[in-house]
């Protein structure tokens, strides 16, 4: 099995409610701190790709500021309307000081 | 006698779906009068030669309520051969309304439309309560014709104030909003917008103030425009759900009026689903009832390398390894263990988004010379052509080439024999531009211009004349636009001339136009000449010309209530 941790960003760097872009693999992804956790998602919206990082994050979901769609931020559900296309999210893990995406295939 | 414009010697097709001809259109006071051989002269004549005439399009589905008043041109519709446009749609109006309404109208545009809320206050001249009034603030400073539906949200707002989005309303709530549809109907409105999309809220995320309406309100409402025997009834109820034909069913029976539903395209992750809604629809069609699904042209189209790839994304191993660092990617993707693994989470039957379908995957671009000969093929094909299994022969070109190759996919609007049959319905309503709605987020003005261009032009879908009258007479019959949607003697002179071999729409761009010069999507085309309004051109050799000739399109009760009273 591989696995692979990638830090994306060091502890303290993203204040609490926040969303930080970043790029691991050739995408862009965003960051984001909520009540004590970290979440890792694509940017893009998968519905009609809009920019997530104008969207709002609220109780572990961001909802897209283009159509309203709102996604759980651990498993990447739709759950607004429920049954839609699901957002890209990536386990993180706190490492020390790092924050990591873990990649395990 | 001199006429005002004569246009010679394109090929005319007429709006009718008939076959198009070769022939030259004169003009008078804003009106065609004669089509054939012309010999008068003219103040103007536009050398058609070689290009198609055209009745301008009506873009049906628009949110144009409020741009209208600081970009009369409403652009940009006129760059792809629009000449009028219907705002309203959706539940959304700015009109009827008190000036205690004004900022709960635009917490809606600002949420459902995504608008920004600055724009929306520097940019709307609120001064008009009634819908009438509003189509009346528009009159004579417009360069597209511009007709509204009269939206439920507005509706509801006017009677009930901040309690539309809080309860159902009573009997004597849903008497006094009757009464405000038939006003807004008889003042011009071509027909009647709701809304019951879960997804829509206000800024403040209460529900938009038609979701809480229930079916004995909603129906006695578009039960004003069965007694007037006009208007349509446009709705959206959310995620498309085979069960929603019943309601539609109801409605349409129930009122006579034409139903407009939406949304219908071709997707992978339910491939039959377009099928069943038009099956569901045929019923409603064939006992002389109608209800018509709005579909789009323009399919979502990935194009991406395998240094980045989001296709996959739903398949946990795919996943992980397209994140990888490219190098460390590269060296996986040589693992026939990893490989296998990736076949694995590929089968996993689970329902995804992605058709897992090799036929449909496609090379689009190789980056090496000697691979050229892949170029178009789907990855079945490829792998046909190397004598590979599907899988294996997409990794080593992808390999071969450093991960540069480039592919195409299209999870929506990719299969061209499900296009082609939704395309060609007759219960098939084209076009769901949004325009002016979600600004900074897409921008789809090119839904005809993509139809000619894409499925016309190098798919072969369907023919010329059938896109052409798919575009204009089709969506005019339905909103009783009189004497609009065709060239013919008598018909008003809303023209678009361009060229069958280039029209095309060009990828949206970034402007500051919106007032405090906020940024926008404005969209570009390829082969538009001449889009011309009322007889007079808004846009040639690709600008604007500055002219507003456009009028306010109002319906059949206006104009019966106004013979009434003649």
């Amino acid at each position: 099995m591989g696995l692979s941790y990638v830090p994306v960003s060091r502890v303290g760097e993203i204040s609490p409610g926040k969303m930080k872009p970043i790029e691991l693999g050739g995408r862009q992804l965003l960051l984001a701190h909520l009540d004590g956790r970290y979440f890792v998602f694509a940017r893009e919206c998968p519905h009609e790709a809009a920019d997530l990082q104008t969207g709002e994050l609220e109780n572990a979901q961001v909802r897209c500021a283009n159509h309203g769609y709102c996604f759980d931020l651990t498993s990447g559900e739709c759950v607004v309307p429920h049954g839609g296309p699901p957002l890209t999210t990536l386990p993180v893990e706190v490492r020390g000081e790092e924050i990591c995406v873990k990649l395990e295939w | 006698m001199g006429y005002d414009l004569v246009i010679k010697g394109g090929r005319i097709y007429d709006g009718s779906g008939m076959p198009s001809y070769l022939s030259d259109i004169a003009v008078q006071n804003g009106r065609i009068v004669e089509i054939g051989r012309i010999q008068n002269g003219a103040a103007r004549t536009i050398d058609a030669g070689g290009l198609a005439v055209a009745p301008g399009f009506v873009d049906h589905h628009t949110h144009m309520d409020a741009q209208i008043f600081w970009d009369p041109y409403a652009t940009s519709e006129p760059q792809h051969g629009v000449t009028s446009i219907v705002m309203g749609n959706c539940g959304l109006t700015l009109a009827p309304a008190k000036p205690s309404d004004h900022d709960a109208l635009v917490k809606s545009f600002v949420r459902v439309e995504a608008m920004p809320r600055s724009v929306l206050e520097a940019g709307v001249p609120w001064g008009w309560e009634s819908f009438g009034e509003y189509l009346d603030a528009l009159e004579g400073k417009v360069g597209v014709n511009v007709g509204g539906l009269v939206g439920h949200i507005a509706v509801r707002q006017y009677v009930m104030g901040e309690e539309s989005v809080e309860r159902a309303a009573t009997t004597k709530e849903v008497e006094q909003m009757k009464r405000l549809v038939r006003e807004a109907m008889e003042s011009g409105a071509l027909g009647f917008s709701t809304n019951r999309n879960e997804r829509h809220m206000r800024e403040d995320l209460k529900p938009v103030g038609s979701r809480l309406a229930d079916d004995d309100e909603l129906f006695a409402l578009c039960q004003v425009l069965s007694e007037l025997n006009s208007g349509v009834i446009e709705t959206i109820l959310g995620r498309n759900k085979i069960e929603h034909f019943k309601f539609y069913d109801r409605l349409a029976r129930a009122t006579g009026r034409p139903v407009l539903w939406q949304s219908l395209q071709h997707r992978w992750v339910e491939p039959n689903l377009w099928r069943e809604q038009l099956d569901a629809v045929a019923p409603i069609f064939a006992d002389g009832y109608q209800a018509y699904g709005l579909s789009h042209t323009v399919p979502l189209v990935r194009h991406f390398t395998l240094k980045n790839c989001q296709v996959f994304d739903e398949f946990p191993v795919w996943k992980a390894l397209m994140f990888l660092p490219v190098e460390a990617r590269r060296e996986a993707f040589k693992d026939p263990a990893t490989r296998q693994k990736m076949r694995a989470d590929l089968a996993d039957p689970r329902p995804v988004n992605f058709h897992r379908n090799w036929n449909v995957l496609k090379v689009e671009k190789p980056a090496k010379a000697e691979n050229r000969k892949y170029a178009g093929k789907s990855i079945a094909e490829l792998a046909s052509m190397r004598g590979q299994d599907p899988l294996d022969a997409f990794l080593d070109l992808a390999l071969e080439e450093d991960l540069d190759t480039v592919f195409w996919n299209a999870n929506n609007g990719g299969d061209a024999d499900a296009m082609g049959e939704i395309l060609r319905s007759p219960y098939v309503l084209m076009g769901t531009s949004d325009a002016g709605a979600h600004v900074q987020f897409g921008a789809d003005f090119g839904y005809g211009t993509t139809l000619l261009g894409l499925w016309v032009r190098e798919r072969q879908l369907l023919t010329l004349e059938h896109a052409i009258h798919k575009l204009t007479f089709h969506v005019a019959s339905i909103f009783g636009l009189q004497d609009r949607g065709l060239l013919r003697p008598g018909y008003a002179a809303d023209i678009a001339i361009f060229d069958p071999k280039t029209v095309n729409a060009h990828e949206p761009e970034w402007a500051e136009d919106y007032p405090g010069k906020t940024k926008r999507l404005i969209q570009r085309s390829e082969g538009m000449h001449y889009t011309i309004v009322n007889g007079r051109p808004i846009y040639e050799d690709g600008r604007l010309t500055g002219d507003l000739p456009g009028r306010i399109l109002r319906g059949s009760a206006h104009r019966d209530r106004h013979a009434a009273a003649a």
